[in-house]
């Protein structure tokens, strides 16, 4: 019971019936609150007392501060605090997040991005005089030179975006996993039938969480209470561990109340706890707690992996046979400059022959951060190049992507070995999920040859499929407990973590409940106060597959405890003890269902948990049951843990080759005269390993659907080339998806067991999202007859490609 | 001063002229159901119900709210109303932000309309962003809470 789970071999641990797992709809534990308005994000906390902070921004994309005057600030009524930048309070660096410790200026005095926060910070009685106060701050800039496009930020002679980091040039993954080789290239393309080269760019999009970034720090005594806005909570209470000299953990009381979305984005970047950092020390000395938020706009500046421009040049054979593909991709801004853009062909693909070299610079923009997720280069590298293979040979797509099935460049043979040496039952997932696709968006009635069907309302149409392998199991770390009740019997599963709508937290009650034998209405989870368990970020799609096995654990070791006290003497003192709930038994001749403790071999000889566990209070102060000769039935407390630690296959040593498949297929209708593209019909299937929380799967697929339209289509962040200034940072001029832009979706689930998660589950947070955007463009190519490879492929580019503008 | 109704209750305020209505309800009354997601009228999270008409509340001032009979979410969430059921049964939710603009402006088609088609609940909604992608359960949501409306 205390191993460690093997996440590389088939589950060991199958229960025989699932009473609640992969049900349809047992429960939306947060459906209430949230439909009903009372659920409380951080936006919404308002404390006795409470400041606003806001931060001064750059009105230049690259500019140094030279001097700044605060005073009319300061004087300004209903102005509490500022702080500015060279405040002798203010350590020159601070741990400031991420997954390991970093190393960041806190409130910098240099802007490398307009609308960058820098200067000075203000904390005033509201945030609308903290707003003005800021105009009357006066500052004399020093502005410098800027770049925005990834392609010139790489010349020789490029302006420097980030002089103080990187001095000699913009480029900085050399030697970074900057190169990624396999096979022999040269021997790829000698046995190729034919060669196909094609340029593909994609433009800057952003995350755009409904909840604007936002935090409130107050100090009780020496104790920081913290409300983050925030996936990584226990990340965040680490990181103010470290400030101000150190602060013991045991004295940091955090609270992540409901988040207003997190796609990964703010939670990664140095900005959000920066905004604590400094709400921290203008709390300290107003003695008031301290609210930070960000504008709708400044949230804008945290932008999505990877603006920038890909060149690939394929060779294959007549039947669809790739033999090789060499990439070259110049990047902007990457947080992590690891991703190479063309890592999913080798963990996804026979090719045997790939060479890929990246260049990651710095630009004038805010940083990049995984957006769901930072895999869209790869995403966006394999759909291209398969939809472009097809369509150079005339091959079905879907008849190519199966011929090259595979992984790291090794057929379905060796891949299919591979499954069965680690005790997978042999599944061909990418064809079951073909499948079920094809029959559900009605493929080989539909699709037809390029640019050849017009529709009777006008419109050409359009039909397009791609496909993927199962998304990443990063590494990760989780620990949760679960605790029985007194008094009623219930379950209450302990571990902090960041509630971001897709309804995980029944999915752990799902599982503790099976494993407990327990009714799912006798579990329950809020995760957002902090009992010293943390869980596992929703980083990379890891929410499931690194706390399930958590929470899994948790479960086992809890119901062996509870059976093993049923067997027991309970209410034990010096004088005695109470008889055991199920005397001349043993623990392995108990067992519960429906939170009711049974005999075996006798079902009427039963006890429901309520009735096993006890009283809370035992005894009022003036007459005890002991001297009336009335023992309580008090049983030992009932509580475990469970955690799991989880080497991913993002590791150097690449210990699991991914098995598992998806596919999407997309139907648009084409304007010829204006350009629009609708989005008609979508269908997602994922081979998610095990279904957990069905509607939450389902939930992934279709949401990640409209964001993938939406980023694929419409969204763009823009930036004016002359002044440096991003110009839509709203949501009137960037177009995220509605509710009438894409048609109906079907949501197609694939159970194959092959998962790296508890039960054989995959993650499936982030995948539809980055797969989707690219299909748009062998969907819009189907229509047209015509290749736009520049995304996201707005209405003006397909008005050029057809010579219309 | 103003004077308002806000689900069946009585208020009068004092308000500064920029007040917004959002402002007022969200952090001067404390109905922490309205929600800003984009603060310039193109989202409908803030959307509350005035005098009968779905408005959004971060484009109204609260000055020119004297008289108004104001609805948010937490007076249909407290009358019980077969939405906020059936959004939770179908999922119409993920992060939760949006949800009660969503419902509120669904409340408001179904007080004029009672027996909508889909195409009607989605015209409806369509004002109202959902960055988690909800978008394909409202329909259901509001659909049923129709049915159940009716008797059904």
């Amino acid at each position: 019971m205390e191993e460690m789970f093997d996440n590389l071999r088939a589950d060991k641990y199958p229960l025989k019936e699932y009473n609640y797992i992969g049900r349809r709809g047992p429960r939306r534990i947060d459906g209430f609150q949230k439909a009903s308005g009372n659920a409380v994000y951080t936006m919404d906390v308002q404390l006795p007392g409470m400041l606003h902070m806001r931060f001064l921004t750059s009105p230049y994309p690259h500019a140094a501060i030279k001097n700044m005057d605060t005073s009319k600030a300061e004087s300004f009524p209903g102005v509490r605090a500022i702080l500015r930048y060279d405040d002798p309070e203010l350590p020159p660096i601070a741990d400031l997040g991420g997954h390991v410790p970093s190393a960041e200026v806190v409130l910098p005095g240099i802007a490398h991005f307009q609308g960058e926060e820098v200067g000075a910070a203000v904390a005033a009685d509201t945030e609308a005089v903290a707003e003005e106060a800021l105009k009357l701050v006066e500052v004399e800039w020093e502005e410098r030179p800027f770049v925005l496009d990834p392609e010139e930020a790489l010349k020789p002679d490029a302006p420097l975006a980030h002089p103080e980091l990187l001095p000699n040039g913009n480029h900085y993954n050399a030697g970074l996993l900057d190169v990624l080789e396999l096979g022999d290239i040269s021997q790829g393309f000698a046995e190729a039938d034919k060669v196909i080269e094609f340029r593909s760019e994609r433009r800057l999009h952003t995350w755009i969480g409904p909840e604007r970034p936002c935090g409130v720090f107050r100090w009780n005594g020496d104790c920081p209470e913290v409300w983050v806005k925030q996936q990584r909570p226990h990340i965040a209470k680490r990181v103010i561990s470290s400030w101000f000299g150190g602060v013991p953990m045991n004295k940091i009381k955090m609270h992540c109340l409901y988040q207003g979305a997190s796609f990964g984005g703010w939670s990664q970047t140095p900005w959000n706890m920066a905004g604590h950092y400094c709400a921290a020390v203008l709390a300290k000395r107003t003695g008031r707690p301290v609210k930070w938020t960000f504008t709708r706009r400044e949230d804008f500046y945290g932008g999505e992996m990877d603006e920038g421009v890909y060149y690939y040049k394929v060779g294959a054979k007549n039947d669809g046979t790739i033999t090789a593909v060499q990439g070259r991709a110049v990047l902007a801004n990457q947080i992590w400059p690891v991703f190479h853009f063309l890592k999913h062909l080798v963990e996804n693909t026979r090719i045997p022959n790939i060479h890929g070299q990246l260049f990651v610079v710095k630009t004038n923009k805010g940083p990049t951060v995984p957006v769901r997720c930072e895999q869209n280069a790869n995403a966006h590298s394999l759909t291209l190049i398969f939809d472009h293979v097809a369509d150079a040979f005339g091959l079905d797509p879907i008849e190519v992507a199966l011929k090259n099935d595979g992984a790291d460049g090794h057929d379905m043979d060796w891949l299919n070995e591979r499954k069965a040496e680690r005790g997978f039952e042999v599944r061909d997932s990418l064809r079951e999920c073909v499948e079920k696709g094809k029959a559900a968006i009605g493929w080989y009635n539909r699709w037809h040859p390029p640019g050849k069907k017009r529709l009777p309302n006008g419109r050409m149409h359009g039909l397009a499929f791609t496909w993927d392998h199962e998304w990443d199991d990063s590494a990760g770390s989780s620990e949760m407990a679960i605790r029985i009740e007194r008094n009623d019997g219930t379950a209450t599963i302990l571990g902090m973590g960041s509630d971001v709508g897709v309804d995980a937290e029944n999915s752990y009650c799902q599982i503790a409940a099976d494993e407990l034998g327990m009714r799912l209405d006798d579990v329950y989870y809020n995760p957002q106060a902090d009992p010293g368990f943390f869980r596992m970020t929703p980083d990379s799609s890891t929410n499931m597959s690194v706390n399930g096995f958590a929470i899994r654990h948790a479960a086992r070791i809890l119901k062996r405890k509870i059976l093993e006290a049923a067997a027991s003497p309970r209410g034990k003192t010096q004088r005695g003890s109470f008889p055991p709930a199920f005397p001349d038994a043993g623990p392995e001749d108990l067992d519960i269902k429906d939170s009711v403790i049974y005999l075996k071999a006798d079902p009427s000889k039963k006890m429901t948990m309520a009735e096993f566990v006890g009283p809370s209070g035992v005894a009022g102060p003036l007459v005890s049951h002991e001297n009336l000769g009335v023992r309580s039935n008090f049983s030992v407390p009932l509580f475990a843990f469970g955690y799991h630690v989880q080497t991913g296959t993002y590791a150097p040593q690449h210990l699991r080759p991914r098995f598992c498949r998806q596919a999407h297929f997309m139907e648009v209708e084409v304007d010829t005269e204006t350009g629009l593209i609708e989005v008609t019909r979508v269908v997602n299937v994922n081979d998610v390993g095990k279904v957990i929380n069905r509607a939450s799967c389902e939930g992934q697929q279709y949401g990640g659907s409209y964001m993938g339209v939406g980023r694929g289509r419409s969204e763009e962040v823009v930036y004016d080339p002359v002044t440096g200034i991003m110009l839509n940072g709203n949501l009137l001029d960037y177009k995220m998806a509605t509710m009438l832009d894409v048609g109906p979706i079907d949501t197609l689930l694939v159970e194959t067991g092959m998962g790296y998660g508890p039960y054989g589950v995959i993650g499936i947070g982030e995948d539809i999202a980055t797969v989707m955007p690219a299909l748009l463009g062998p969907a819009v190519y189907n229509a047209l007859g015509i290749w736009i490879d520049d995304f996201p492929i707005t209405p003006d580019k397909v008005l050029k490609a057809l010579s219309k503008v | 001063m103003i004077k308002l109704t806000v689900n069946g209750q009585p208020y009068e305020v004092r308000v500064e002229p920029e007040w917004t209505l959002y402002y007022l309800i969200h952090d001067r009354l404390g109905l922490i159901g309205s929600k800003q997601f984009c603060d310039r009228g193109a989202c409908g999270s803030c959307t509350v119900i005035m005098d009968g008409r779905p408005i959004l509340s971060c484009m109204a001032l609260a000055i020119e709210c004297d008289g108004a009979n104001i609805e948010t979410v937490e007076g249909i969430a407290r009358a019980s109303h077969p939405l906020i059921e059936s959004y939770a049964r179908h999922h119409a939710m993920q992060c939760g932000y949006c949800t009660p603009g969503f419902i509120v402006a669904a409340k408001a088609l179904l007080d004029k309309n009672p027996h909508p088609t889909e195409e009607q609940v989605k015209e409806a909604l369509a004002g109202n962003l959902c960055r988690c992608g909800t978008y394909p359960q409202h329909s259901k949501a509001v659909l049923e809470a129709a049915e159940k409306l009716l008797g059904g």
